[in-house]
């Protein structure tokens, strides 16, 4: 199609000059050389936005890289083609490239003006199935990185407080603009070292692999000290969204291992949404955009001052408290010890108060006993009173000295003695005495 | 034996640890004095840790920051 539009301008212009040639009727003498109208061509065709910086879409034919370094070949599809030359060290050639290939160019057409040919002067080539190859490149590289253990390794712990951050990203880009404005959101003036770096294109490896040789001095200890800074402590990688080529980088091997090799942890900030990148599977933290990587890393400077306030205040409550409650109890068992004599001697006083009511108690069941016991005695006893055997008949006899004469033995003839009768007492002297012989004599 | 100075966030850790307790209570005088004390000294460490990350920014290339290593080496 574009080869169309050529020839269309191309015929407009060339119209344009013939009436300019044959207005006045000099044709022959007025006749243009052809060098001064291919020259006006080139200047006409160099002008047209439709035919500078296209992205171009064919197959590659006629390859031919000349010792000079420039390359020629031409692009040809179904319905066309065109010369095209690749100037010298003007941009990379992908190796794979050869006779055949699919390719996409950003090219601007031009006029070889000594052969009168088009051609198409290209700034960028890239074989069509580039992204194919590397993605198998991609899975090689992170099948050798999983056999060797590193995609399971122990990641370095994020800092709390980051004290000096690295970054490496494009200088000047929105990402790096974006990742700043969040950091003084956050933490106003933290400390941090930027090292922009190329993040696409075919330099950018190589220079993100240096960044990162130089964010690991920057964490030494002994230079951190010659630069009279603080060593670095984190390191984010990284850069803003872009087509899956743009971010290729990330993918390649020397950036992995380059991100394996620091001594501190690194963050891989690379946006995007859905392909996960090599980057991220090696680094210690993943974030999914350079924004994201300063919300996970930096904390806010305000939420943790509010949170130590709070911690501040939530102690000297709690020791307030303590110390209170410390006097209570003290308070309490100064009562207790005020009252504490007072109370012994009230149980001591209940005690004796209990002891005496049960002494008196069983001293009163001791009397009833020995009372009852004395009764039953005293009508025992009443039963054999000798006056119960006087009022029968019987009567008692005494000496003069008062002794019961139980026998006669000793009685003398004339002796005085005295009869005790159940109502009386009769004094009698002793006329004769006869012994009664005993049966058991 | 000097005993060696806690990162942010051990000393925060701590710090939870020392508030949680003195919020349960049922400690004597003494230990809640010596929680507090070293509560108050652990909050001062922290206030200060979050002082020092403030410092300068520095944005260059990378091939002038080489360069200015490279001198530093030398």
């Amino acid at each position: 199609m574009n080869t169309l539009v050529v020839k269309a301008r191309v015929f407009k212009n060339c119209g344009h000059l013939f009436r300019l040639m044959t207005g006045n009727g000099h044709v022959t003498t007025g006749a243009t050389p052809i060098g001064q109208f291919v020259q006006l061509v080139k200047r006409t065709v160099a002008h047209d936005p439709l035919f500078t910086n296209q992205a171009l879409k064919g197959e590659v034919t006629q390859w031919k890289q000349y010792a000079s370094g420039h390359t020629y070949f031409s692009l040809r599809d179904e319905d066309g083609q065109m010369s095209a030359v690749i100037w010298k060290g003007k941009c990379f050639i992908d190796p794979n490239i050869k006779e055949g290939t699919e390719v996409v160019v950003l090219a601007t057409l031009d006029v070889y003006v000594k052969r009168g040919n088009i051609q198409l002067v290209v700034q960028r080539i890239e074989p069509v199935n580039l992204l194919g190859e590397l993605e198998k490149t991609k899975r090689k590289l992170l099948e050798s990185l999983r056999r060797e253990g590193e995609l399971d390794r122990q990641r370095h712990p994020v800092p709390f407080v980051p004290q000096h951050i690295a970054i490496v990203t494009g200088a000047g880009s929105a990402a790096l603009a974006d990742m700043h404005r969040l950091i003084e959101n956050r933490w106003p003036g933290l400390r941090r070292t930027v090292i922009g770096v190329l993040v696409q294109g075919q330099r950018a490896p190589e220079e993100i692999v240096r960044a990162l040789a130089v964010t690991r001095m920057l964490a030494d200890p002994n230079i951190a000290e010659q630069r009279g800074q603080p060593p670095v402590d984190l390191v984010i990688v990284g850069r803003g969204g872009g087509a899956p080529e743009d971010l290729w980088a990330f993918n390649l091997e020397p950036v992995a291992r380059a991100i394996l090799a620091s001594p501190v942890p690194v963050v891989s900030a690379v946006g995007h949404e859905s392909d996960v990148l090599v980057s991220d599977l090696v680094a210690d933290v993943r974030a999914s955009t350079p924004s994201d990587a300063i919300e996970r890393v930096v904390p806010s400077l305000n939420e943790l001052q509010f949170f130590l306030d709070e911690l501040e205040e939530r102690m000297t409550v709690a020791s307030r408290r303590q110390l209170t409650d410390c006097q209570q109890r003290l308070a309490v068992l100064q009562s207790r010890l005020r009252v504490a004599p007072l109370a012994g001697i009230n149980r001591a006083r209940t005690e004796l108060m209990s002891l005496g009511s049960r002494m008196e108690r069983s001293a009163r069941q001791l009397f009833n006993i020995q009372s009852t016991r004395l009764a039953r005695y005293e009508s025992s006893l009443a039963a054999v009173h000798p006056q119960r055997v006087l009022e029968r008949g019987y009567s008692m006899t005494q000496d003069a000295k008062g002794t019961v004469l139980t026998s006669i033995e000793g009685l003398q003839t004339g002796q005085d003695i005295f009869l005790h009768f159940a109502d009386g007492t009769a004094d009698a002297t002793v006329v004769k005495t006869k012994q009664m012989r005993r049966n058991d004599d | 034996m000097t005993k060696e100075q806690p990162t942010y966030t051990q000393a925060v850790l701590r710090l939870e640890t020392i508030v949680s307790t003195l919020e349960r209570g049922g400690m004597g005088l003494d230990e809640t004095l010596k929680l507090y004390e070293e509560g108050a000294a652990l909050l001062t460490i922290c206030k200060a840790e979050l002082s020092t990350a403030e410092g300068k920014l520095n944005e260059l290339q990378l091939n002038t920051i080489e360069a200015a290593l490279e001198s530093d080496a030398q």
